[in-house]
């Protein structure tokens, strides 16, 4: 049967309406299952757009249509971690603070914005990078160009990018990522704010149309000149915030492709015409401690914490065990991923142990999160869990107009016990960011002060040599680890929901999707 | 609006770090909150607010850089057309039941209109989305679950709109119903109904003619409330048909703490409602000229 109806989806009735749909998908099935470029693939997106401009870009929907409308120096092939030349012809680290790049000529901006050139590279790197000229708007991934001095022209196609100091991630998390897209310095100038919703790029699609709570079209750009062509004439993203409309749009096959929880996805599965697959991402959740807050300021109230915990028992309440365990920050993908960190397993007669050397009965601590599904299941049986050993849990779940700012400032020093989730990306210098003193009061919401790593980052942040940098990396999580103010969860996972004959691609890790390379299977 | 500007001051949540995410530094946190003149006493910021206002200024988004008004006005068509639609909808199928239920009083189709009428207004809307999606989209395969479309096709626009439409209607046919019957039985005891039978006039005549026009009068009053509830409360519906709308958009400001956009939005439905409202307050005498010469004796009187 073809749109089958999930046993929980409350009605049961309508089986032979349903019946006679059965009959058409297997007739939609063969003629999409014909030729390779298509006229229209629609994807959903769950979060609104904002600003498809590089410096102004906020969420992953605007990174998601950035990345087929913008080029960049290099960029990452299909489905892979590995980086390719993109607008580069050729691209070299010339010195540890130089890279001499060389344009690949003829490479043309839509809307007659006419050709690139290394003057829009140095436009588009520097106008995020540098501070703004007066009266222009700050770019809010600044510290993505951490260290640049400036991007020199040597001749039409060619120049240099000089920073202050070495970055080891400089090619990961900048060149090939959003604040590494080329935007025409011409068009950023003549359309001002309105660029970003009339993006200029030299792309496998352009803009067509960007409706804000509507979404995207994007068509073919006839003008581009690379490989990656794109096998759709056009793309439309639609911005689709309920999950279960998304569900039901799957269903009446009026969407090609969705990301969903695993939970929502699945009663999806079995669904003809439909494929479901979980796949890890990169993301890393945990229960983090304010380690400024007595009585946490004791390591023996925060291991008593962690080994009072279970957190298989967390992870089968909250995702109902559809997500892998991750036992250190870094999720598996990411270079220095600490692979032997420990997993700590439940253990309440030393639990309680602790906590009596620490003097602490009748423990009483609010644990504060995200009012998200998920986290309130995790929340709710790591109270129970830690009743056991005799901590009082309060479930503090907020919207995350206020969540997002509870553990910032002066109102950061009251928190106590929170839930957290970050994205990650594969430099590990980008997911360790948020743990260094200098976050504390902004993002360091343990408030952990370590100069040890402090100096372990700094340095990781600079060291060119590979395993050097990944022994710093392995040493910053055991930094972490030893304060046992961080019980780690998982890094999640992202169910794609799709129709059979489509093949989606992403950077690995499920969030950075490849809209040019879905292809047709 | 006083109350919008007091309730911003007291709501929790760093508007600059829930916009602009972790990478932004203090320093351009602490200039977006400056932009929004939220380092300002609340005085200076009405003041400032009203001003712009009367310039036809309702201030600038401060994520994407465009002007709050540019923004209503592109969502606004979803909404009016939703709104009207529905409303339509809810009167020319709520009025006759109710007139049917109050002229057919005590049988069995005035008790089965009654429970269908209540269980109408107790479900909330976006239950009774979800139940048309999946019996008019997904079994029947009849209507598209994706309230808007990117064709420009303004028939596939127009079919888009069916299901959000009865979604938004089914309460306020039930709402109707109930009080256009409870109206119509206390006209259809007034004398002169009595008189009018008494003079030979056709039962149709007196119910359509004499009584209903009387008997709208507090369904126009609830449909002026309705309209501009509805301008500004659709948000679940619009979420789940995925329209745009203003509802959504007033929603989605105030997660993310988009003052601007808040407050402008606020101030459109709060003049659409006034106005409305006064357009319904001058219906009333257009309807009844009893209201009509009452307000006249009253003027001359005074």
């Amino acid at each position: 049967m073809a749109k089958r109806i999930s046993r929980r989806s409350l009605l049961a009735a309508g089986a032979g309406a349903a019946g006679v749909s059965a009959v058409s998908w297997p007739l939609e099935l063969l003629a999409q299952s014909t030729g390779a470029s298509r006229p229209l693939l629609t994807v959903r997106t769950a979060a609104d757009f904002d600003l498809v401009d590089p410096a102004h870009r906020r969420g992953p929907t605007d990174g998601n249509v950035m990345r087929v409308v913008f080029q960049r120096l290099m960029t990452y092939k299909p489905n892979s971690s590995e980086l390719e030349l993109d607008a580069a012809a050729e691209l070299k680290q010339s010195s540890p603070t130089t890279i001499d790049f060389k344009l690949k000529p003829g490479l043309m901006f839509t809307d007659g914005f006419g050709e690139m050139t290394a003057d829009d590279v140095k436009f588009s790197f520097e106008r995020i990078g540098l501070p703004p000229a007066a009266g222009a708007k700050e770019s809010t991934y600044k510290g993505d160009w951490l260290h640049l001095v400036g991007v020199e022209v040597k001749s039409k196609y060619e120049g240099r990018i000089v920073l202050k100091q070495p970055r080891a991630n400089i090619y990961d998390v900048v060149i090939a990522d959003g604040s590494g897209c080329i935007v025409s310095k011409k068009a950023v100038e003549q359309r001002g704010v309105e660029f970003g919703l009339k993006p200029v790029g030299s792309g496998p699609y352009q803009v067509v149309s960007l409706d804000k709570q509507k979404g995207a079209v994007l068509k073919r750009n006839p003008e581009y000149k690379g490989a990656r062509r794109g096998n759709f004439d056009e793309i439309n993203v639609r911005v689709i915030t309920d999950p279960k409309t998304t569900d039901l749009a799957l269903r009446a096959g009026e969407l090609d492709f969705a990301i969903l929880s695993p939970a929502q996805a699945e009663p999806m599965r079995g669904v003809a015409g439909l494929n479901v697959s979980i796949q890890p991402s990169m993301a890393y959740v945990w229960l983090g401690m304010n380690m400024e807050k007595a009585p946490l300021t004791d390591i023996r109230v925060r291991q008593a914490i962690r080994l009072g915990l279970d957190v298989d028992q967390m992870l089968l309440a909250g995702y109902n065990g559809k997500v892998g365990r991750l036992n250190t920050a870094l999720p598996p993908p990411v270079m220095g991923h600490w692979k032997e960190a420990p997993a700590y397993k439940r253990n309440v007669a030393e639990a309680k142990a602790l906590l009596a050397a620490a003097g602490q009965s009748n423990l009483k601590l609010r644990l504060t999160l995200l009012n998200n599904p998920e986290f309130q299941n995790m929340a709710l049986v790591a109270r129970a869990l830690l009743a056991e050993v005799g901590v009082t849990v309060e479930v503090d779940a907020q919207p995350g107009g206020t969540y997002w700012s509870s553990g910032k400032g002066d109102t950061g020093k009251n928190l106590e016990l929170y839930i957290s989730r970050f994205n990650a990306k594969f430099d590990p210098n980008f997911v360790l960011q948020w743990f260094t003193p200098d976050q504390i009061g902004n993002w360091n919401w343990s408030r952990w002060n370590s100069p040890e790593f402090d100096t372990l980052f700094k340095a990781a942040n600079s060291e060119i040599d590979v395993a050097k940098r990944r022994q710093m990396v392995v040493d910053m999580q055991k930094e972490m680890d030893k304060t046992s103010a961080y019980v780690w969860l998982t890094n999640e996972a992202s169910a794609l929901v799709h129709k059979g004959w489509l093949k989606p691609a992403s950077v690995p890790g499920w969030g950075d999707w490849q809209y040019a390379d879905f292809s047709a299977s | 609006m006083v109350l919008l500007f007091a309730l911003t001051s007291l709501v929790p949540g760093d508007p600059a770090a829930i916009l602009l995410g972790p990478q932004a530094t203090p320093e351009y946190s602490q200039r977006m909150i400056n932009e929004m003149g939220l380092n300002q006493p609340i005085h200076i910021r009405l003041w400032r607010f009203f001003s712009n206002v009367l310039q036809g200024n309702l201030g600038i988004d401060i994520v994407s850089g465009k002007p709050v008004l540019k923004m209503i006005l592109e969502v606004m068509p979803y909404t009016i057309a939703l709104t009207f639609a529905a409303i339509v909808l809810a009167v020319l199928t709520g009025v006759p039941l109710g007139v049917y239920a109050a002229t057919h009083r005590g049988s069995v189709l005035d008790n089965v209109l009654a429970f269908i009428s209540v269980a109408f207004i107790a479900v909330p809307s976006f239950v009774i989305a979800i139940f048309l999606l999946l019996i008019f989209a997904i079994w029947l395969d009849w209507l598209p679950v994706l309230g808007t479309s990117r064709s420009g096709d303004w028939l596939d626009e127009l079919r888009r709109m069916i299901l959000p439409t009865v979604a938004l209607a089914l309460g306020w046919i039930g709402f109707i119903a109930r009080l256009v019957r409870t109206s119509m039985l206390e006209v259809m005891g007034e004398n002169y109904i009595r008189t009018s039978r008494a003079y030979g006039l056709s039962e149709g005549l007196i119910t359509y003619k004499y009584a209903l026009k009387n008997a709208c009068i507090p369904t126009i009053t609830i449909l002026g409330l309705g309209i501009g509830r509805l301008l500004g409360g659709a948000v679940l519906i619009e979420i789940v048909f995925a329209r745009p709308g203003l509802g959504r958009l007033i929603y989605s400001a105030i997660s993310e703490r988009n003052y601007p956009v808040v407050q402008g939005a606020v101030l459109v439905v709060v003049v659409i409602f006034v106005v409305v409202n006064l357009l319904v307050d001058l219906s009333y005498s257009a309807i009844d000229p009893r209201i009509r010469h009452a307000g006249a004796t009253g003027r001359a009187g005074a």
